[in-house]
């Protein structure tokens, strides 16, 4: 799967995008521990939303090959 | 009309996509770059956006508009880039029969552009200083 980081995440992290394989059956929460790991600047920040696949995702939510997984920090559009 | 775009828009060219018999006023919206942020003088804005997201969520914030409320059409141009003080950000407009309602649907759109649509403002004083602009805070759900 695809990670995108925007804004101040992509900043922060370093880049815009990177590819992740994860055991089949893995949920959001997996995927952040994952991050967690390689990117330590994302422990204790809880400040994002999650996007699959451009639509907003709770962080139960079941991932598979191909989602495109989006962080998304507080937006200032308008 | 929805448009996430780099150039600058012509808000007449916006406003004439909207007039048709049925109207009898068009509210419009501009959100310009602010010269001051925070006590100190704003040199320019970058704007960033998730797109296809954000192109998403604006058709969907328009499509409750037209349901919410009794207006004829609406349109939403959102500017992405590097942007000089003074410039055009957004641009909202919404046709209607009667005021009342084309006014309260534009707030409606512009409150729903700020609070979910994927887009992201920093703002760079002079000095070289930059801050990511903070509307609303949100948390992983």
């Amino acid at each position: 799967m695809t990670i995108r980081f925007f804004a101040s995440l992509r900043e922060e992290i370093g880049i815009e995008r990177e590819e992740l394989e994860l055991e089949k059956g893995s949920a959001i929460t997996d995927l952040l521990v994952a991050l967690k790991r390689t990117h330590p600047v994302l422990l204790g920040n809880e400040n994002f939303l999650i996007a699959v696949n451009g639509v907003r995702s709770k962080v139960d939510q079941r991932l598979g090959e191909g989602d495109i997984v989006a962080l998304l920090p507080p937006v200032s559009g308008g | 009309m929805i448009k996430v775009t780099r150039e600058d828009f012509s808000v007449e060219e916006v406003i004439q996509s909207l007039r048709r018999k049925e109207v009898g006023g068009i509210v419009t919206f501009i959100g310009t770059v602010r010269g001051e942020s925070q006590g100190r003088p704003v040199e320019h804005m970058e704007i960033e956006a998730y797109e296809e997201m954000a192109l998403h969520d604006l058709e969907e914030i328009r499509r409750r508009a037209l349901e919410k409320f009794r207006v004829e059409d609406a349109a939403i141009v959102h500017r992405v880039g590097t942007l000089k003080v003074s410039e055009n950000i957004v641009l909202i407009a919404v046709a209607a029969a009667h005021r009342e309602e084309a006014f309260d649907a534009c707030r409606f759109i512009l409150e729903e552009v700020k609070r979910l649509v994927p887009i992201w403002k920093k703002e760079y004083t002079l000095g070289g200083r930059s801050t990511w602009v903070r509307d609303e805070p949100t948390s992983v759900s």
